[in-house]
């Protein structure tokens, strides 16, 4: 390695950097939230994955975790925290309430069904809430999102 | 309850609290608990009167609640006295009619503990509380629109733009659903008579 060339492209470089740094935005809503704890902490530790910074402002955050039911009095606030991310931003949609309702779908006045409403989604998680593993899964498969995007070519505006 | 001779403590009320009209239920089944019903207009005299008098104090205001029969609305309050020699618990209850804007006196300068049940119920239920300090909604956002326990609620449309019950998510053929419906309908029915 130390006489050797590396060669890969500048969009490959860049993504596999950004893909093993995502910092999460430290944002829970409910019983989906303690399961992104225990996914945080040290028997699942999800900073294997390089995705285990949970930063406490969405302003230094790429990756916004919806964990939980999302009312409509924090459908608003949600938003506003999404818009405050910087760009390039990824949203997983993590347990059934965030995904559609949940158990709140058919007759819950107060929830908004699903939060894909008000903010794009890249990955949803299925579960009740996801076990850790699930949620592993959901954050490597938006790695391997990120891996396959054209960053320089046309992602500097990710929803222009 | 625990240690309360109910027809001893409503005597107890009516005769030191003028006009309380404090009636013993007594429920049919005798798992169930009995409670008081006293007249709404005088709330404040009968809960002051219990938590002041000398012969069977209440210490506390345990919890408040409030329920929709349709053709009446209930507040109860559990009252509790915190005594290890002599502990004694029971539910009071008030009865109120008017359905379009409700209205009893609050509890709030007896037992600070009523602020937010208070609140909660005037979410719930658009019981307004004379007297309250800061009477505004607790859990549902401050423009929200009706009182989502009664049982005629029926939920806004859209809210802050975003659609309640979006069409393309929900499932109208749902059995649960149109039993549902029929309930706020019959409700609705029976409180506009």
């Amino acid at each position: 390695m130390q006489d050797g060339v590396v060669l890969t492209t500048l969009d490959d470089f860049l993504n596999w950097g950004r893909k093993n740094s995502l910092w999460p935005m430290t944002f829970g809503l409910a019983c989906c939230a303690i399961e992104m704890m225990a996914t945080g902490a040290a028997k699942y530790d999800l900073e294997r994955f390089g995705c285990g910074a949970f930063m406490a402002t969405p302003r230094r955050s790429d990756l916004m975790i919806v964990a939980g039911t999302v009312t409509l009095k924090m459908a608003s606030r949600l938003k506003v925290l999404y818009e405050q991310m910087a760009e390039p931003k990824y949203v997983i949609s993590m347990g059934s309430c965030s995904n559609k309702g949940g158990p709140y779908w058919q007759h819950g006045y107060h929830v908004l069904k699903g939060v894909d409403e008000i903010v794009p989604v890249d990955v949803y998680v299925p579960g009740c809430p996801p076990r850790p593993e699930a949620l592993i899964e959901g954050v490597m498969t938006l790695q391997k999102k990120i891996a396959n995007e054209r960053l320089l070519r046309n992602k500097w505006v990710k929803h222009a | 309850m625990l240690n309360v001779d109910f027809n001893k403590l409503a005597d107890l009320i009516n005769k030191n609290v003028q006009d309380a009209g404090a009636v013993v239920n007594v429920p049919e089944d005798t798992k169930c608990d009995s409670s008081i019903t006293v007249s709404a207009s005088r709330i404040y005299a009968v809960v002051e009167f219990l938590k002041t008098n000398s012969e069977m104090p209440f210490n506390s205001l345990h919890v408040m609640s409030g329920v929709d029969y349709v053709e009446w609305m209930e507040v109860c309050y559990m009252m509790t006295h915190f005594d290890v020699q002599n502990p004694r618990e029971f539910i009071l209850k008030i009865k109120i009619t008017e359905r379009v804007s409700p209205t009893v006196d609050s509890i709030v300068n007896l037992y600070a503990a009523a602020d937010f049940q208070e609140r909660e119920i005037y979410d719930m239920f658009g019981i307004k509380f004379n007297n309250h300090p800061d009477l505004r909604r607790i859990l549902c956002p401050d423009d929200w629109q009706g009182f989502p326990l009664r049982k005629d609620y029926v939920a806004q449309k859209e809210y802050n733009g975003m659609k309640v019950f979006p069409d393309s998510k929900m499932n109208f053929d749902d059995r649960e659903f149109i039993v549902r419906q029929n309930m706020i309908k019959k409700a609705q029915k029976q409180a506009a008579n």
